[in-house]
Formats: C-alpha cells, sequence, structure tokens
C-alpha cells in the first residue's frame, strides 16, 4: 500500500478518530492507520464470547464533549448515550449506601446515615459544581505557554487571569484549595459517614496511582464529574453497542467526510527529514507519505518506539522518559447467564442499573493503595462494577448479563517478579472475585466466561503503556502547560508537521474527544486555515 | 492598668522575633509566656543534672539572615558552634554517605555514584528555592484587588521565574507541584542519599515523599541553601539571643504569664486577661499560638462562622516525636570515625522506607522503621555537658499523634524501643550509655508547646494550606477578622522551622495598620 495524504491519523483511538474527523471535513485527504484489527483503541465494543458485547475497556460516558458530539453530527452516525440515574456502595454488614442523581431522593438517603451529612451534601454539591463550571472552557482550549513572548500564550493567560479573578476573592482561594487538596480531606470536610466518604471518593482515584489522601485527588474526582449525559452535569451514561458505539459512530462521520480508516496497519516508524514530517513506514514496510502526522499514541509510545532519537532534541527525549505514565488499574468482563442477586439491596432498586461498589471507608481505600506502592495488587480492592445489559440488553443475549468491573489498584510490575502473564492474573482476578461474591451469594455461579486485564494485557493489547488508562498520571506537574512536557503543550513537537492528539495531551484522559479537537485546530491553524468558528471555545476568544 | 502598644502571646521564636521587630520600630512591647521557660519549641532544657539538651528542635536550619542581621543577634550574644553542620546518611549495609550541601560521597573517601547527578540535582533545587525564598519574609500578596505591593511582588516573581531561563522556568513550574520522590529518584538511584533528600520534604509534615505537594516543601527547606547550624550554648542560648535582642530595645517579657483571654470591644482587641485575673491593655495583640487556640482565646462568637469552619478544618496531625538521651559517653558507631558524628546523623535509609513509614502513620500505627535525624550537640559544644557525657538529640519521623489504642505508657516504651533499636543496628552498646531519657510523642508535644496535633508548622505545610492559604483561606496576612489582632507563628505563613518570617511579617504588617501606637503611659 502506498500514497500521498494531506494527513496521516496514528491510531484510531477516539482522540484520532475525531481529530480526523476535524479535518476530513475541512477537504484534506485524511487517513487514519490502526495496528489492530479492530478500531475504537480503548473506546471498545468486542465480542469476545459469542453473544456478548464487551465495553473491554472504557464502559462508560460521560465526559464526550458535547461540543464535539454537535460538530460531528454524532448521534445522527448512531451515537445513543443512556445515562444510568443511580449506583450504590455494599457494606459488609449487609447495607449499602445508594447515590442518586435525583437531588432529593439522594438527600434522603443520605440522612439514613447522617442527618448532618444530609445538610453538608448541598455545599459539597454546589462546591463540585461551581468547580466545574470554573473549568468546562478550559478543556478546548490550548494551555498557554507561561514562559513564552508570543502574544497567543499572553493573551490566554490573561484570559484565564482575568477568568480566575472573577471567581471573587473567596472562591479563588476555595478554587486554589480544592486544586490541590486530597479528596478525602475534601469529603472529611462535609461528610463523617465513612461509607458516603468511600462512595464519592472512589472516582478521584480511578486510573490513577493516587490514594484518596494523595494531593491532587480532589481535581481527578473534577475531572470524572465534569461531564455530561443530555445536559445533566456529572451524569454517566452507557453507550448503546458499548464504548464501541462512540467511535464506531466517529468512524461513520470520518468516512461521510472523505476520510479513509485502514485497520490491521501498525505504524513502525514515522518518518521526518531535517525536522520535518515526512509521513509513516508501516509494520509491512509499505511507506505512506504526508507532510502532517498526528499520533493518538501515547507521548512515549510514540517517541520512544517510533521516532528515531536522532531526529529529536536530548532534553525532549529525556522529559518523554520522564513523563509518568503508571498502570494501576484491572478490568475483569463477565459474561454472566443471569441478574446476580444482592441480597443488601431492596426488590426492584434502581440502583442496581448504576455503578456498584464495595469498598466502605477511606482508610480501606488508601490501604489498597498502599498495596500498590508495594508492588502488589489490592487485596481489598476498589472496583467500579456495573451491568449495562440492564439499560442496553443488546450487549448479551435474552435474559443473559455482561458485567464489567474496573479494578483499583493492580500494578504494572509485581514486586514478587512475577509476570502477570501467568497464574498471577488469575489470582488477582479471584481477589475481586470473592469480593463480589460476599455481596452476591450466586455470583460465581453464573460467570459463563471472564476477561481478565492487567496492566500488561492493557498495554500488550491496546497500545496503553503500562496500560494507564489516562496515557499519563493526571498529576499537575504533568498538566495543562506541563502536559506532556513543558513547552510542548501544544499538540506540536519538535518535529515540524508532527502532532500528538491522545490523552497524553491537554486536557488529559477520559473519553472526552477534546485532546483531538484540540490537536485538529492546532493543525489548521500551522496549515493557515481558518480556525475561528471551530467551537464555541474558539468563538468565544 | 498597663497599657502597652502591641502585646505578644508565646514567647517562642517568633513571638521573640516579632517582639525584636516591633521593639525596633519604637512600640512598647510585651511578651507573655506561660512557662517558666522562654523559647516554645527552640527550647532547650536540663534532661539530667550537668547535661543541657535541646528539648524539641536542635538546630537553626533556614533562619533567616536578613532577621539575625535586624536583630542584632551577634550583638546579643548569638555564636555558632558550626555553620553548615555535614550530613551523615547511615546506610543499613555500612557504605555511609557524607553530605555537604551538593557534595556527596561515600564514607570510606570513594566517590558516591550519584555524586555528579546529586550536585546538579541539588544546585537546581536551590536555585528554584532562591525564586522562592524572597517571598518567605513578605506578607503573601491578595489575588482579589491586589495593591500596589501586591502587583509588584506578583510581578518580581513572575520576573524572578522568567529570569532562570526559558528551559529552567519551564522545570521550575514543573517540579513545583510535583512530589520529592519522582523529583528525586528522575536524577539519582534510591538509597541513602535519596532518602537524606526526601527526608528534608517530609520532615515535621503528616506528608509522604510520594505525595504532590513535597517537592514545595522541599523547596520551602532548601531557601537560603538548605545549611543547618549549630548555636554555641544550644538552642536555650540561641532563645537567650533573641529574647535579649527584645529587651535591648525596650520590650518586656513576663515569664508564668499565662493568657486566659483576649480582650475585645467593638470587634478591635482592647488588650488580654491573664490566667491571673490581671488585665493588660494593648491595641494590637500578636498571637503566636496557633489558630484555633488564637480564636478560642478571643472568643469564636467575634468571627463569623465560616472562618470558624474554615479554622475547625486545618489539618494538624502531628507525625514527629522527639527522644532526648543523657549519655556517659560517646557513642561507638560501627565503622565511623567518631570525627564524622560532628554533623546530624540520618536513619532514612531510602525514599521507600520513608514512604513505608508514612503508611504506618496514616492508619495510627507506629512503623517498624521510622526516619531519625540524630544530632549529638555536645560533641561541637562541649560547653552543654559537665564532665565527659554527651546528649543526644533524636527527632524520629513518622510517629502517628492518634495511636491507635493511645499512647500509653507501653506504647510510649514501644517507640523508645523502635528507635533504640534502630539506633543500635548502628551504634551497639548505645544503651548502656544512658543516664536520663525523654520521651516526647506528638501528644506531649502538644501539651507542653500548644502545637496542635504536636505538628511543629501549626498547620500542614500543605499547598492547600500555604501562602495565600495559610492558616485559611482569608486570614492569609497575619491581620483576623478581629481588629488588632494577628498570628504571628508557625500557623501563618510562611510555616514553622526555626526561621523567624512569621513573626518578621506579622510584626511587619502589624505595624503597618494604623493606631499601632499609644500614647503609651502606664494606668
Amino acid at each position: 500500500m502506498s500514497g500521498r495524504y494531506d494527513v496521516i491519523v496514528v491510531g484510531a483511538g477516539h482522540n484520532g478518530l475525531t481529530a480526523a474527523c476535524y479535518l476530513a471535513k475541512r477537504g484534506l485527504k485524511t487517513l487514519v492507520l490502526e495496528r489492530s484489527d479492530w478500531i475504537g483503541g480503548a473506546a471498545v465494543s468486542r465480542e469476545l464470547y459469542e453473544g456478548w458485547t464487551y465495553s473491554n475497556c472504557s464502559y462508560v460516558c460521560s465526559l464526550l464533549r458535547p461540543e464535539v458530539v454537535r460538530d460531528l453530527d454524532l448521534p445522527r452516525h448512531g451515537l445513543q448515550v443512556i445515562p444510568y440515574e443511580s449506583g450504590a456502595t455494599f457494606t459488609r454488614d449487609g447495607g449499602y449506601f445508594a447515590y442518586y442523581s435525583d437531588h432529593d431522593a439522594l438527600r434522603r438517603e443520605i440522612s439514613r446515615f447522617s442527618r448532618r451529612d444530609a445538610d453538608n451534601y448541598e455545599r459539597y454539591a454546589r462546591a463540585v459544581m461551581r468547580q466545574c463550571r470554573f473549568i468546562k472552557p478550559l478543556l478546548l482550549r490550548a494551555a498557554p505557554d507561561p514562559v513564552s513572548n508570543r502574544p497567543r500564550d499572553i493573551a490566554e493567560l490573561l484570559f484565564l487571569g482575568k477568568r480566575f479573578h472573577d471567581l471573587g476573592d473567596r472562591e479563588m482561594g476555595e478554587t486554589i484549595r480544592f486544586w490541590t487538596m486530597s479528596i478525602g480531606e475534601f469529603l472529611d470536610e462535609y461528610f463523617e459517614t465513612d461509607v458516603i466518604k468511600a462512595h464519592f471518593a472512589g472516582s478521584g482515584i480511578i486510573g490513577t496511582g493516587l490514594g484518596v489522601y494523595s494531593p491532587g485527588t480532589a481535581y481527578v474526582l473534577l475531572h470524572h464529574y465534569m461531564g455530561e449525559v443530555d445536559g445533566t452535569i456529572g451524569a454517566w451514561g452507557f453507550t448503546r453497542g458499548g464504548m464501541g458505539g462512540v467511535t464506531q459512530a466517529m468512524a461513520r462521520a470520518l468516512i461521510e467526510a472523505g476520510g479513509e480508516i485502514r485497520a490491521g496497519a501498525g505504524v513502525a516508524q514515522i518518518l521526518s527529514k531535517d525536522g520535518k514530517t515526512k509521513g509513516v513506514v508501516l509494520d509491512n514496510g509499505d511507506v505512506l507519505e504526508a507532510s502532517t502526522v498526528i499520533s493518538n499514541m501515547d507521548v512515549k509510545r510514540t517517541f520512544l518506539n517510533h521516532v528515531e532519537a536522532k531526529d529529536l532534541p536530548d532534553d525532549f527525549v529525556k522529559a518523554v522518559k520522564r513523563f509518568k505514565i503508571r498502570g494501576s488499574s484491572a478490568k475483569l468482563n463477565i459474561a454472566l447467564d443471569g441478574f446476580p442477586s444482592f441480597p443488601a439491596a431492596p426488590a426492584g432498586a434502581p440502583f442496581l442499573k448504576g455503578d456498584l461498589h464495595a469498598s466502605e471507608s477511606l482508610d480501606e481505600l488508601e490501604r489498597a493503595y498502599d498495596d500498590w506502592k508495594a508492588g502488589r495488587w489490592s487485596s481489598d480492592p476498589y472496583f467500579d462494577m456495573l451491568i449495562p445489559t440492564c439499560i442496553d440488553p443488546t450487549m448479551a443475549p435474552p435474559g443473559k448479563h455482561m458485567m464489567t468491573v474496573f479494578v483499583q489498584y493492580a500494578p504494572y510490575e509485581l514486586a514478587s517478579g512475577e509476570s502477570w502473564d501467568g497464574p498471577a492474573r488469575d489470582r488477582m482476578a479471584e481477589t475481586v472475585i470473592a469480593k463480589i461474591a460476599e455481596h452476591s451469594p450466586d455470583f460465581r455461579d453464573l460467570i459463563l466466561h471472564k476477561e481478565v486485564r492487567t496492566p500488561w494485557d492493557i498495554e500488550r493489547e491496546v497500545g496503553l503503556t503500562e496500560g494507564n488508562i489516562f496515557q499519563g498520571e493526571l498529576t499537575f506537574d504533568q498538566m495543562f502547560f506541563n502536559r506532556p512536557v513543558p513547552g510542548y503543550a501544544d499538540y506540536r513537537t519538535p518535529i515540524k508537521g508532527l502532532y500528538l492528539c491522545g490523552s497524553s495531551s491537554h486536557p488529559g484522559g477520559g473519553v472526552m474527544a477534546a485532546p483531538g479537537a484540540n490537536a485538529a485546530r492546532e493543525v489548521l491553524r500551522d496549515l493557515g486555515m481558518k480556525v475561528s468558528g471551530l467551537t464555541p471555545a474558539e468563538r468565544a476568544a | 492598668m498597663t497599657r502597652y502598644d502591641a502585646i505578644v502571646i508565646g514567647a517562642g521564636h517568633n513571638g521573640l522575633t516579632a517582639a525584636g521587630v516591633l521593639a525596633r520600630g519604637g512600640r512598647r512591647v510585651l511578651v507573655l509566656e506561660k512557662n517558666a521557660g522562654l523559647g516554645g519549641a527552640a527550647a532547650g532544657y536540663e534532661i539530667a543534672p550537668g547535661f543541657q539538651a535541646p528539648r524539641y528542635a536542635h538546630l537553626l536550619h533556614a533562619w533567616h539572615p536578613q532577621i539575625e542581621k535586624q536583630l542584632d543577634l551577634a550583638a546579643n550574644g548569638l555564636s555558632f558552634a558550626r555553620r553548615d553542620l555535614p550530613t551523615l546518611a547511615l546506610a543499613e549495609d555500612g557504605a555511609h554517605v557524607v553530605i555537604e550541601g551538593g557534595a556527596a560521597r561515600l564514607l570510606s573517601g570513594a566517590a558516591h555514584p550519584d555524586a555528579a547527578a546529586y550536585a546538579t540535582l541539588h544546585r537546581r533545587l536551590v536555585r528554584f528555592a532562591g525564586v522562592l525564598s524572597a517571598k518567605l519574609l513578605e506578607t503573601p500578596p491578595q489575588f482579589h484587588r491586589p495593591d500596589w505591593r501586591d502587583l509588584a511582588s506578583l510581578a518580581k516573581l513572575g520576573f524572578d521565574v522568567r529570569r532562570l531561563g526559558a528551559a529552567d522556568a519551564r522545570e521550575f513550574l514543573r517540579v513545583l507541584l510535583s512530589n520529592a520522590r519522582d523529583v528525586i529518584l528522575d536524577e539519582i538511584g534510591d538509597g541513602p542519599l535519596a532518602g537524606a533528600l526526601a527526608l528534608d520534604a517530609v520532615m515535621g509534615g503528616h506528608t509522604g515523599p510520594r505525595s504532590p505537594g513535597t517537592a514545595l516543601t522541599l523547596l520551602y527547606r532548601l531557601a537560603q541553601g538548605g545549611g543547618r547550624h549549630l548555636p554555641k550554648g544550644g538552642m536555650a542560648a540561641f532563645c537567650t539571643a533573641l529574647a535579649q535582642s527584645a529587651q535591648s530595645h525596650g520590650a518586656e517579657i513576663r515569664r508564668s504569664a499565662g493568657v486566659a483571654a483576649v480582650t475585645v470591644e467593638n470587634d478591635r482587641v482592647t488588650g488580654v486577661l491573664l490566667d491571673s485575673g490581671e488585665t493588660l491593655g494593648a491595641p494590637v495583640v500578636l498571637s503566636s499560638l496557633d489558630t484555633r487556640t488564637t480564636l478560642a482565646l478571643t472568643g469564636v462568637e467575634h468571627f463569623d462562622a465560616e472562618a470558624v469552619r474554615r479554622v475547625r478544618h486545618i489539618r494538624c496531625k502531628g507525625a514527629t516525636a522527639k527522644i532526648n538521651l543523657a549519655l556517659s559517653g560517646l557513642p561507638a558507631f560501627t565503622g565511623v570515625d567518631p570525627d564524622d558524628l560532628t554533623g546530624r546523623i540520618l536513619v532514612a535509609p531510602s525514599v521507600q522506607s520513608l514512604e513505608t513509614g508514612f503508611d504506618a502513620v496514616k492508619y495510627g500505627e507506629l512503623p517498624a522503621h521510622p526516619a531519625l535525624e540524630v544530632l549529638i550537640p555536645s560533641r561541637l559544644d562541649p560547653t552543654l555537658v559537665d564532665g565527659g557525657g554527651h546528649v543526644m538529640s533524636i527527632i524520629v519521623q513518622y510517629v502517628p499523634y492518634h495511636l491507635k489504642d493511645g499512647w500509653t505508657a507501653g506504647a510510649r516504651e514501644r517507640l523508645a524501643a523502635t528507635v533504640l533499636d534502630l539506633l543500635e543496628r548502628h551504634a551497639p552498646g548505645l544503651r548502656s550509655l544512658i543516664v536520663a531519657q525523654d520521651v516526647l510523642t506528638p501528644l506531649d508535644i502538644e501539651r507542653e508547646t500548644g502545637a496542635p496535633g504536636g505538628h511543629w508548622h501549626h498547620g500542614e505545610l500543605a499547598v492547600d494550606q500555604m501562602l495565600t492559604l495559610r492558616p485559611v483561606n482569608g486570614m492569609a496576612r497575619y491581620a483576623l477578622p478581629v481588629g488588632g489582632l494577628y498570628l504571628c507563628g508557625a500557623a501563618a505563613h510562611p510555616g514553622g522551622d526555626i526561621i523567624g518570617a512569621a513573626g518578621h511579617n506579622a510584626a511587619r504588617q502589624a505595624m503597618k495598620a494604623p493606631q499601632t501606637k499609644t500614647e503609651g503611659h502606664a494606668a
């Protein structure tokens, strides 16, 4: 295969597809190359057991930028997200705490545990919402370089400064606090009930190499909260057909816009000469030419595996090597012969359709993190367990179910020296299954098939370094103008015409499509094409 | 009623510094100290007849040279037994490391494999710390409606950052909110050298080297290059010099005079009420106590609910204990020449061991291997001991304030045993030299010094409790919401350690406000 393109995107993850869509719509001859036989990266649905569709990596949707959904007309191409409106944490004493997106229902539920907490919930929700409102417009803007004198950067710094200042005295301080606090300490200020805190704290550590008491995790909670479904901020939902529904819709949009996708076509090398992008070489040796190449791979994979070191400045390579991408999560995807019973839940409880957990205190979560630091999988893990088939029956045969279990924590390298590709995988899975079984007596017997994904498996299959779902830790030394490399936070790289569009770039990970959209904008800018009007944020600037 | 221009509560080093600055500003100052002795957390005491020991803090770490000059401490009796003490970082395998500033070598004299990388890292960090160190002696700027001074301060900071050069400026902004572990282990291997540097980031705090924000506390400790100095006569002599410096300009210091309340009228302070029942008048009161205690003394009804709530949430769980020993002779450390015992001796074998220590403390447990900073001040200053004995001062990092099952006598013994066992691994026979022993848990430190949680910063030095957020959002410029009331201790910017900046800055802030001079007559 050979050919010339205007733009080649390496990796058909959701960000790569997004960037490709925006560029194809502007008439650029765009090709997306994907190593695997299927597309979607970590936003994918796979039939790994006959009759069952697994969202075997990402599993729920919220952060997908509504601007991108609208710009690419994704609903017309089949994207349908159905919110699940509640969830729960089961406790060892046979009880539970349920979360309802209905404010009054939630208040009543919290009152079951503590009136004080019920009263404080209003303040807590308002505080988080304020932060969401502050941050949302910043997601679809490139981060400024605080050290440069370029008018664009200075203008952006002033914009951010003004936005910050407009919060007012009190809120400015509270914002700085929120962004630097741990989720554990933040929750300790509002709630006294352990299980309530534990329930909320989970989204502060999902996908991270941090604990609930690590500073900066309140921000991670925000990161998971600032999405929306149908305009409800903070809501999460299932994509019909699994998370592959997102990338399939994007792929259809791309084809309609005149773009091309090739699966089973891995890229071996990104070519450049004299600091300028020339194209790519495929695994099979074919050469494809393009003066613009956008990589959806994480920054380490891109530069340490697919670009020759001699083409890059030394300190850039050093900075890339230093960028922290630490695997900390595992996943179990399970085909069930029926719906498992949860005796703690009242009959017909709506929250069984949502996110289920079994960690009942911040200490328990913190100890799970300590295990990870010591190079072990958590003996008492945190999990985010859902049964999407309650809402989307298309994922399994009638009457059967599919369960997705996201687990914190599992290290990429085990301190024991054991490989994940062996008995350790099943032992880790058993830890998780045993914990679920504590709350569901018939669960084990219903298991028809399970796919266990350790950080090693995720890396191998999806191409995410160490299986880190964010393509890099979401800590402030690696966020915003520090992401992925200080001085290169604007999607560009030391090679002219080579860009990054994945979660290693601002604003980070989750199925957001923001990095992809932002990268496309910068590409257009460099090609001298008009960018105004591309996104509402751009129109507002 | 006796009237003063300003009353300072607490004759710790910050209170005495504030008094010294105020007195030099022409104010009539009274310092009130609850205890019979001065010095607060910088106090010295006689652990056994003829043995002078530092009770809590044992070295001057980042004592600000500008303050030293301003208070004429040299003229008031301060001299040093040794400046810039070296560090001996003990290794479990005997490959001990000697660190002097940015230079690291093995005790054996051989080169340390990471010496060059360490020197580069240290130099860079000191440079970065230098950018921030100017802020230590400034009132934190306010971001909302900043006045010209705030803008100038912010502009200078921006300018200083840019002056680092583009590459270093970017690195500064990256490192600023990073964690000590990554900053250190990105450059050198884990071991006693890395452990020593990481200890600087976490000592005195309830935090581990992996916690984001510890890069900032590391920079805090490296202000002025990070040198450590031992005053001649020990910490007691340092406090005496501070007191004399204030008194030489007319400040009065009253001991055994505890404050029962700060008196308030029409939202302004009018003075204090002593435990003895005596009232003293002043339009300005500076408290070197922690924020919660200060509010309680003043009466929480004078503050709005939001302020009280915020103060209630200040995190101040201490994680540091102290063990003081009087020894009949110099302990012999295996493989270490007695001449190499003149610096501080660390048992912090790796960054990993520090993190493990912190893990235990999180749950109220005592770690198997807490980190130790050991000093034998009598080695450098023989005047501290009559005869041939020595004192050994041990700061134990990672001892929980809330110990599971409580600080019983048995628990204290376990703490002492853990520490002595650790030390005897390097200095066998240490126990046989012990003449007297004092174990101070964080709970004891709280009881004796008033530091909440026994936390020597009076409030965690975490990014969300620093600078414009210290002690809380809205109270960061030393002035509390009641007129004439100021915080001048570790609870305020920039925090604790023996720096004197909080006292100095608060005094300056207090003098800026109108009405800080009365007509100054005794009633």
